[in-house]
């Protein structure tokens, strides 16, 4: 199939979407856009992906992809927060330095982290904590994401720890801040620092600079970005370039008021009532999407239909994923691969059924984590300002054609 | 004939070293296009806030309130320190996108 018949169902633009998506005066939480259309225009290592914005690059992978572990690296989501993205980096020449409360501030090349440490590989999924955000009503502020500001990939690199420990944690350090080459273009504006409190440190966050065989891509952070396994994406700092480890914690624009939600057990408020409390989002909760078929999709009837997708949480790992064709009554589970790769991956699942009745039909899916953590309806889920942690039930809605 | 040798043999390495590097030959960001509509103030808004970044990171934030928009005006002058000086500025900016990418509330 030519990936334009693929996508060419895909009506709605980037640009204009919001326009037709968020003056209602419904209060539920809904199920996010995902029909939007994919741009003409092809970024760098990139095939044409839902666009958002070019300045910083925002792109959303279709949901058509979502059928195996691994997101190809030209289809994977990109979102940067500053505008001035280096577009030539030296790998001879780029070193990340390791500075503030250390014994010895270090500078490493790429190929001191590749030659002087342990190499690790680790299969983790990357998911922006606004992914989904269009479910939200009322609108939540930050990007209208749809389906797709996610991915897993197979990362390769070498453990942040190994790093610190060779230049020595002094005992007074708690607070570890990351910073990346991407700039604003205005000089008073503060660069996107991230902190890790040092109690978080483990052995699966890496430093990470090949992803899924491959030197990363530019737009997903060439030569290094940080990896933070089960965690949403905002720490996962690309183009790394320095670490500083400091005593107190740094006030940080985007640690204090931005990716953080209410601080309560449902994680919600209400628009005249925020929380004064929060929390930083971090744990990645369990969710699972139908990749194919999409909402659309002719459908024969009484021939085989094979549902593929994929299933996630924050490193627990997937118990199960359930199937409905009949909106909720009946359940049935589907297959999971292996779990090869992985608690942080992607599990990939596939249900195997046959259309017994001509016209529309809705298939869900929902997964079940090792906690027992189940994805919730939409309309169950509360609201929060930041439109964060969305985790529905997945639906798409296929054409049965006799 | 032995000089050719080595410019080839050169020219394979200089060749095969860049292939290596992968990435090393750099990026060219595309431009796009994201029209803002017409109305009262499009001039002094496009001026203010495209000059850091692009007008699809404005309207992907979906149709907000007056409320909404006069804060994220206030939060990239207070946060992101953009140069938007007067109140007179504050009011024109937050009002062309309510009264073009708004949600018909004030709060």
């Amino acid at each position: 199939m030519q990936r334009r018949d693929f996508f060419k169902k895909t009506m709605v633009i980037a640009g204009s979407a919001a326009l037709g998506t968020s003056h209602t005066d419904a209060t539920e939480t809904q199920h996010p856009i995902d029909n939007r259309k994919i741009s003409d225009i092809a970024f760098p290592q990139k095939r044409p992906l839902i666009t958002y914005s070019d300045r910083p690059p925002l792109l959303e992978t279709p949901r058509e992809v979502f059928t195996s572990v691994l997101t190809p690296n030209d289809l994977f989501f990109v979102r940067w927060h500053m505008p001035m993205i280096p577009t030539s980096i030296n790998p001879y020449k780029f070193h990340i330095n390791i500075n503030g409360l250390v014994n010895n501030e270090i500078k490493i090349s790429l190929d001191e982290l590749k030659t002087e440490f342990e190499q690790v590989e680790l299969t983790a999924v990357l998911q922006c904590g606004g992914n989904n955000r269009t479910a939200f009503r009322p609108t939540a502020g930050g990007i209208q994401w749809g389906v797709g500001a996610m991915g897993c990939a197979k990362w390769k690199g070498v453990r942040l720890k190994d790093v610190l420990h060779k230049a020595g944690l002094k005992n007074e350090a708690a607070w570890i801040g990351f910073n990346g080459e991407d700039k604003a273009v205005y000089n008073k504006t503060a660069n996107f620092v991230r902190e890790l409190n040092l109690k978080e440190l483990n052995n699966d966050i890496l430093l990470a600079y090949e992803m899924n065989g491959e030197n990363l891509p530019y737009l997903n952070g060439y030569p290094l970005r940080l990896i933070i396994p089960g965690f949403y994406s905002d720490s996962w700092i690309k183009m790394i370039s320095n670490i500083t480890v400091t005593k107190e914690k740094q006030k940080l624009h985007f640690m204090d008021h931005a990716y953080r939600i209410p601080d309560n057990e449902c994680e919600c408020e209400t628009p005249e009532n925020l929380a004064d409390k929060t929390k930083p989002i971090e744990e990645m909760n369990v969710n699972s999407l139908i990749g194919y078929p999409t909402t659309g999709t002719k459908i024969k009837n009484n021939t085989e239909l094979i549902v593929r997708g994929v299933a996630f949480d924050g490193g627990s790992g997937i118990k199960k994923v359930e199937i409905s064709t009949d909106g909720g009554a009946i359940w049935s589970e589907a297959k999971l691969d292996d779990g090869t790769q992985g608690k942080y991956a992607y599990r990939s699942f596939s249900y195997t059924f046959v259309p017994k009745q001509s016209g529309e039909c809705t298939i869900l899916s929902r997964a079940t984590n090792e906690k027992g953590e189940m994805q919730p309806f939409a309309k169950e889920i509360q609201w929060n300002h930041g439109g964060y942690k969305y985790n529905g039930i997945d639906e798409v809605t296929v054409d049965v054609v006799a | 004939m032995i000089s050719i040798v080595k410019k080839l043999i050169v020219v394979s390495v200089i060749t095969g070293s860049t292939l290596f590097a992968g990435s090393n030959s750099g990026i060219t960001i595309p431009y796009v296009d994201f029209p803002m509509k017409e109305g009262k103030g499009m001039y002094s808004t496009k001026g203010k806030c495209n000059m850091c970044h692009s007008f699809g990171y404005v309207i992907n934030q979906g149709l907000q309130s007056k409320k909404f928009w006069r804060e994220k005006v206030i939060k990239m002058i207070k946060v992101f320190k953009a140069p938007i000086r007067t109140d007179k500025d504050i009011e024109t900016v937050t009002n062309y996108l309510f009264e073009n990418y708004g949600n018909g509330k004030l709060q």
